[in-house]
């Protein structure tokens, strides 16, 4: 069971190039979908959702045509959009069972054991008569979960899932995806490079409608042991160094700036070699120096 | 500066929406379609300018109306989209005042309001001088025309909707409760009015209207001349400035109550009414640790799943009890589910007594109050669709509005679950509607004290039928949001269907199967039952119902699932779901439509004849353009006419065999016997007992020549057989014809029975009307002082039928009853009258499981048919029958016959007809119970009293003044045997009744009473004239001069009686010193306003009491324009002083009722009473003043000082 996305295109009315010859393999487990905001990640998502159509392509899920399929595809998906809402005058019980009648769940005994085993572990069956409308945006974002993982979903789409969480919630959440991910196919799309290194088996980072590096985070990382380099500098002498040195990021700490620069060598003294991490390679394939923008440096002039 | 920067951001903003050009697009094309088809302009005198200030005026107001059904979304964004988009946080930060910001939102609202509102301005203009008008009815250029009409009605009217609508949306929080707020405004104006305007409250039904339907639509239709109607403005006075101030001030109220109530704060998700508690934040607790190990291991039960047609029945329940919910726990559903029910018991309540008479609450006749068709704009339900409308959208944008859009989506299973299940939701909204109008309905009926509910009736009725109706128009709004999937837009396109569904005519379209979900209507009574009349709304619903299920194809097929709502993507979606099953499904509609319209309009075009309005109207007008010479030319005269009729209820058929005896009464032979026809009813097997040769047929616009070959001299007979097959072959586009029904049969000799000669009476009378079809002008009636139309035969015949009819039925014609007899297991019935009679043509046959109720008067045979159920009436009928038979033969004249039949007939009517030796009434007439206090109004004994004067009615010539000759003088009679068997008292309930402003209030313009036509003048005026005439001078005088002129002209021959007669005997009899009077009354309209300012009273030493009264009095003479002058006063008026008195007498004991010369103006009267005096004023009695008001100004309460 895996899914496999075959030069997938989209432009919208506006002209706007969301998806560009887009084609992507995930089998199943975590694979996280990592870029910028804007990149297309969520038009990506949306289409394996069924809820958008490529101009051109394919999206296959094990023998089934994601976009001729649908209503197949839509009996084994869970979604949790980057944005939803809910009824304000509904619990969460009420509408979570509501939403199991939707996907198929016919019995009302069944319905109640899977409703409460969902709640119990989205950690709502405290508050499961309480109007959704007084929910905080984390339990919102908790009980959107527990709709996406109704009726055992093998393919699971979600979109930015730990945006509005607390780091508590957050750890909860992604401790709760990495359990599903055994036996299904899980996509997340964050821009947010510590939810993929700590889930994700495979990644693809994207950017402008483009797919820049496709790989397994550990082996990504691997890849860059010795090619990054840290140093701490003043504010001031960043300009200069950006002239001479690959610059892939710069972070303030305790007033200092500290630098990381990709090269295959020691670049000059100051500069020490840093332990890569996920961090490092998302910047580095942005920045054009590993994966496909690599190769075309110069079309990289921004539209 | 910060209010002009949101003023002009909000304004740009919706300048660029696509639904303020729809609204602007509408609405131009609304006044375009109005104002060049004018089928508003329904008056019978109407002719005016198309460009008239009156035209523009009522345009604008209908204009008006329709803006605020579709134009709602303008101020409901400008209050609510911040909130509505979740922009508040932002917006409500921003360091802006509160002045400010709604300032500036409500002003942009309202100016682009304004802007829109200018479209039915320019849909006029573009109406007006665009070309196909013909010049002649183009009235000059007029800009103060447009203006007012914009700056007096169009623009307050926008002010107070924007008002109202954009502070219930800011109140709510959302835009669409703007939706409600228009509503709210037009129920206000259109069904509150309406009600109020029947129970006679006109002025608060003009104070109360929003937008002008009222004031300006029926007020000035009725109270403008003609004249006026071309010319005068709409001007600031009166009632239109009373109410543009009223409903401005109340604008400024609501503004200033949103201003107050506006914060900018953090709204919650709860609704206003909870606001006052706490809102309780849901929190969960905390987990007691963090990290990997925390986490439980998922134990989601694997549960079965079932998809497919199981899933689907399940998705869809779901779907419809959410919609259910949702929607009936809103704000309008609240609004339908309860307030609606409650408001309708005190409705049926108040409709369950009609002119102060209680009726009988029949379920049939509650039922009649709580059901319309859907296109009755008029109705008080129309405040369903409408609802319908908002309801649709409101679920159709649920779940996106919720956000919960893409995860709904994302679910298994088709599109046709949502669409069912809110469609089934709405459904369950209307059953509970429909199931609490019941109860409504039941309440009612056990409060009025009536047990015999029919709850099998309201069952058929309530749920069968009328659910029928707003189901099918749930299923079109549903669909028209699904379809066209922007909001507002919807919510527009929606209502124009509706509008366009109410209105057909006016966009051209006539033919039921061309309307969306129209139909004859069903009928239902309770002699008939429901008759043949649910056959035909069956099938026209089937038809309709076959478009629902098309109509839900497409929705199912272009419904938005996902994010993209382009027009080419859901063409595509539509080509991918159309599976077999969905396939099917439509060849199934489309197949039904085909057969059924087929079969529909095989019954309506191909059995029957159809012909559109239109249509009817031209072949009318070539019918007087190619026969209308032969008018004057010499035809016989009918004497008599021998029929026979068989009448077969249960097949639904009749055949009458007929023969016509004409009679030259000219001076010169006849050659040519001209036939008129009714087309599409042609006579079969015509024939003359003299060869005749058929030189002309005409069977379109019904005329035969038939030339004799041997002319009929004067003075000589022949006669004239025929024969009419009366069958319903399938039903007509307008329903089943109901002539002949299994029991209630009642048709008459319109029904296909040929007439001799030319028929004036088929020709077209609007000027509109006759001028589209180049015809000349023609008055409406000849003139009072056209001598020729005096010099006419009264049409006087000897009838003679045999009608046969079902063995358990009782047939009636004219005539006394001579012979029943039974043959060949039907019932034959012999009825002929004493020689010649009649007053007219028209005579009519009824077959029916009647009871009979015989009586006798003297020599007079008096036979009542009735339903063997209603029986409460017959005695009451019978007493004032007798009374009247009593009082009329003593002092008009003997009663010309020897029989008199009363004949019942299906049908709701509350009133009666007369005709010779014959009155009718519809079942509505049995309801009347009124109170047997003694001190309530009789009034259905007035109204036999008056069918029975018509026994009295003279035959009279075609002119001016013949309604005042018939039902004036029927109303006077009547008078008089109300105070002769009831006393003064009730003469005095029966008056004051009859001044009620009923349904509008007298017209001060016009002809005087002696060329009276319309209502008010002869079933008003005229007995009032009478009646002070009687009052002034002795009724005996009066009564005599009514005798002579029925002894002068009760034979038939020419002349005919005119008002000049009558006035000629009035002349005879009044004395000089009233002269004035009579001419006052009669020869031109005379207004009095009479008023008693102070009334005091002292006792005098010799314990007398010393009246003093300061009255004012005033008489002015109308012209027929309208033009008042005051004329000088100097004569005789009462003055009555009354004590305490009995209960019921109003006004209580008379202590002095004596005439005083009264003058123009103030001044100061005593008068000395025996008693202490509680009342007293000028023309205690309303001789000359004949405008009651709820405070009657003529008489004061007495301050008494000891």
């Amino acid at each position: 069971m895996h899914l496999s996305i075959r030069n997938i295109s989209k432009t919208y009315p506006n002209g706007v190039r969301a998806l560009d010859d887009v084609s992507l393999t995930i089998p199943a487990g975590m694979y996280g979908l990592l870029g910028p905001n804007g990149a297309g990640k969520s038009t990506l998502m949306r289409m394996i959702a069924t809820l958008q159509e490529p101009d051109a392509g394919s999206i296959r899920l094990g023998e089934l045509d994601v976009l001729r399929q649908k209503d197949e595809v839509r009996k084994t998906l869970g979604y949790l959009p980057q944005e939803f809402g809910v009824y304000p005058k509904v619990s969460a019980e009420e509408l979570l069972g509501h939403f199991a009648l939707l996907k198929g769940i016919a019995t009302r005994r069944a319905r109640r054991e899977v409703v409460e085993a969902l709640l119990r572990q989205v950690n709502l069956w405290e508050v499961r008569r309480q109007k959704l409308g007084g929910y905080s945006g984390g339990m919102k974002q908790r009980f959107g979960v527990a709709v996406a993982l109704l009726g055992s979903p093998r393919l699971l789409i979600v979109d930015e899932p730990t945006a509005g969480l607390d780091p508590a919630e957050r750890v909860r959440f992604l401790n709760l995806l990495s359990e599903l991910g055994e036996n299904s196919v899980v996509i997340l799309s964050t821009h947010i490079v510590e939810d993929v290194s700590e889930l994700c088996t495979r990644m693809a980072i994207i950017d402008r409608g483009e797919i820049l590096l496709e790989a397994e985070p550990l082996g990504a990382i691997e890849e860059m042991r010795g090619r990054i380099w840290r140093s701490v500098i003043e504010k001031g002498a960043l300009a200069e160094l950006e002239r001479e040195h690959a610059v892939i990021s710069t972070k303030l700490l305790g007033g200092r700036t500290v630098v990381h620069v990709f090269s295959d060598t020691a670049p000059v003294p100051g500069f020490e070699p840093a332990e890569p991490d996920l961090e490092d390679v998302y910047f580095s394939t942005m920045a054009g120096h590993v994966g496909r923008r690599r190769a075309q440096p110069e079309l990289q002039v921004a539209p | 500066m910060k209010f002009r920067e949101i003023f002009r951001f909000e304004l740009a903003y919706q300048v660029r929406r696509a639904w303020a050009w729809l609204i602007f697009a509408a609405l131009l094309v609304f006044a375009f379609l109005m104002t060049r088809d004018g089928t508003l302009a329904e008056a019978l005198y109407d002719d005016f300018f198309l460009n008239s200030p009156f035209a523009i005026a009522k345009t604008t107001v209908t204009g008006s109306l329709i803006w605020l059904l579709v134009g709602a979304a303008v101020a409901g964004e400008a209050a609510a989209r911040d909130v509505a988009t979740g922009m508040h946080p932002l917006t409500y930060t921003a360091p802006v005042s509160r002045a400010a910001y709604l300032g500036g939102r409500f002003l942009a609202a309202f100016v682009l309001n304004a802007l829109i509102l200018l479209a039915v301005q320019a849909g006029i203009l573009l109406a007006v001088y665009s070309p196909g008008v013909e010049a002649e009815i183009i009235g000059p250029f007029r800009p103060a025309a447009y203006l007012t009409a914009y700056g007096f009605l169009a623009l307050p009217n926008a002010l107070v909707a924007t008002a109202i609508q954009f502070s219930l949306a800011a109140r709510l929080g959302r835009p669409i409760a703007s939706y409600l707020g228009s509503v709210l405004l037009f129920f206000m104006s259109h069904v509150v009015g309406l009600f109020l305007l029947f129970q006679g409250r006109q002025e608060l039904a003009n104070l109360l209207d929003p937008i002008g339907v009222h004031f300006i639509l029926s007020d000035l239709s009725h109270l403008w001349t003609t004249v006026e109607k071309s010319w005068r403005l709409v001007e600031l006075e009166g009632t239109v400035l009373t109410n543009r101030l009223l409903w401005l001030g109340i604008a400024l109220g609501v503004l200033a109550v949103t201003y107050l109530r506006f914060c900018f704060a953090h709204r919650a998700e709860s609704t206003g009414w909870r606001r006052g508690t706490r809102r309780q934040d849901a929190r969960s607790p905390i987990p007691a640790s963090l990290g990997v190990a925390a986490s439980t291991p998922i134990s989601v039960p694997q549960v079965p799943r079932t998809f497919g047609f199981a899933l689907h029945a399940r998705q869809t329940l779901a779907i419809a009890g959410d919609s259910f919910r949702t929607t009936a726990t809103s704000w309008a559903g609240l609004a339908l589910l309860a307030a609606i029910p409650l408001l309708t018991v005190l409705v049926v309540l108040d409709q369950m007594e009609l002119n102060g008479v209680p009726l009988v609450p029949t379920t049939a006749s509650v039922i009649s109050e709580l059901t319309a068709p859907l296109a009755a704009e008029l109705s008080r339900w129309v405040i369903v669709p409408l609802l319908l409308v908002f309801f649709a959208g409101e679920l159709v944008w649920r779940e996106r509005e919720a956000g919960l859009g893409e995860i709904t989506d994302a679910m298994p299973g088709s599109e046709w679950a949502p669409f069912l299940g809110k469609l089934l939701g709405l459904g369950l909204v209307l059953v509970a509607f429909m199931a609490l109008l019941t109860a409504a309905g039941m309440l009612a009926q056990a409060i009025l004290g009536y047990r015999d509910f029919e709850t099998g009736l309201y069952l058929k009725i309530l749920f069968g039928l009328q659910l029928t109706e707003y189901l099918l128009f749930a299923l079109l709004a549903l669909v028209v949001h699904v379809l066209v999937d922007r909001k507002y837009i919807g919510h527009l396109v929606a209502i124009i269907a509706w509008v366009f569904i109410a209105m057909a005519s006016l966009f051209g379209v006539e033919h039921n199967l061309l309307i969306y979900g129209a139909g004859p209507g069903w009928s239902y009574t309770e002699m008939s039952g429901f008759g043949p009349s649910l056959g035909p709304w069956l099938w026209f619903k089937l038809y309709w119902a076959a478009w629902a299920l098309l109509l839900a194809v497409a929705a199912r097929l272009l419904w938005v699932r996902g994010r993209e709502s382009g027009f080419r993507v859901r063409l595509r979606w539509a080509r991918r779901r159309f599976t077999p099953s969905t396939a099917r499904a439509a060849a199934v509609a489309v197949g039904l439509i085909l057969t059924l319209g087929g079969f529909i309009f095989y019954n309506t075009n191909v059995l029957n004849g159809y012909r559109t309005d239109s249509e009817i109207a031209k072949l009318h007008a070539e019918y007087e353009q190619r026969y209308k010479r032969y008018e004057r030319i010499p035809q016989p005269r009918m004497t008599a006419t021998r029929l026979h009729v068989e009448i077969h209820p249960e097949r639904r058929e009749a055949r009458i065999r007929g023969s016509y005896t004409l009679l030259n009464g000219s001076a010169v032979a006849i050659d040519s016997i001209h036939v008129t026809t009714v087309p599409g009813a042609e006579p079969e097997a015509l024939a003359f007992d003299r060869t005749a040769a058929l030189v002309l047929s005409d069977e379109d616009r019904g005329y035969r020549i038939y030339d004799l070959e041997r002319p009929l001299q004067p003075g000589g007979s022949l006669r004239l057989d025929f024969e009419v097959h009366i069958e319903s072959r399938g039903f007509r586009e307008s329903g089943a014809d109901a002539s002949v029904v299994a029991n209630g049969t009642y048709f008459t000799n319109g029904n296909g029975f040929p007439a001799i000669g030319y028929q004036q009476s088929r020709e077209l009378i609007t000027p509109r009307e006759r001028r589209e079809h180049g015809l000349p002008e023609r008055p409406v009636i000849p003139s009072l002082y056209d001598v020729g139309e005096r010099m006419e035969w009264a049409e006087r015949i000897a009838f003679d039928a045999v009608v046969g009819t079902d063995a358990d039925q009782v047939a009636v014609a004219p005539g006394r009853l001579r012979r029943t007899w039974t043959e060949g297991g039907r019932r034959y019935f012999h009825y002929s009258t004493d020689g010649p009679t009649g007053t007219g043509l028209g005579y009519g046959f009824f077959s029916a499981k009647y009871a009979v109720r015989e009586a006798r008067w003297n020599d007079v045979a008096i036979q009542v048919f009735h339903d063997p159920r209603h029986t409460a009436h017959l005695d009451r009928m019978l007493r004032s029958i007798r009374a009247s038979l009593d009082y009329y033969t003593e002092h008009f004249g003997p009663y010309p016959r020897g029989y008199l039949s009363v004949v019942e007939r299906p049908g709701g009517g509350t009133g009666m007809h007369a005709d010779a030796g014959m009155i009718t009434h519809g079942e509505g007439f049995v309801f009347w119970s009124p109170k047997e206090d003694g001190r309530s109004l009789d009034l259905p004994f007035a109204v036999v009293a008056h069918e029975m004067a018509h026994q009295w009615t003279l035959p009279l010539a075609f002119v001016e003044g013949a309604p005042v000759m018939s039902e004036s003088l029927a109303w006077y009679y009547a008078m008089q045997v109300v105070r002769e068997s009831h006393g003064a008292p009730q003469l005095r309930r029966l008056l004051s009744f009859m001044r009620r402003p009923y349904p509008n209030p007298p017209i001060r313009r016009g002809e005087p009473l002696l060329r009276g036509l319309d209502p008010w003048m002869s079933y008003r005026k005229g007995p009032f004239a009478l009646y002070a005439l009687g009052e002034y001078m002795g009724e005996e005088r009066v009564n005599t001069a009514l005798r002579r002129l029925v002894e002068k002209h009760g034979s038939g021959a020419p002349p005919l009686a005119t008002t000049l007669d009558l006035y000629r005997e009035l002349q005879v009899v009044t004395p000089d010193s009233l002269r004035y009077l009579l001419h006052d009354l009669f020869e031109v309209n005379t207004f009095w306003e009479l008023e008693t300012e102070r009334a005091a009273a002292e006792q005098t030493g010799a314990g007398t009491w010393r009246v003093t009264l300061d009255v004012r009095a005033r008489k002015v003479v109308a012209d027929s324009a309208g033009v008042e002058t005051e004329a000088p006063m100097d004569e005789w008026v009462q003055i009555g002083v009354f004590g305490p008195g009995e209960a019921g007498d109003e006004l209580g004991a008379p202590l002095h009722v004596q005439m005083h010369r009264i003058r123009s103006g103030e001044q100061t009267i005593t008068v000395t009473v025996p008693r202490r005096p509680v009342l007293a004023g000028i023309d205690p009695y309303h001789l000359l003043d004949w405008e009651e008001r709820e405070d009657d100004d003529n008489i004061e309460r007495v301050t008494a000082r000891e």
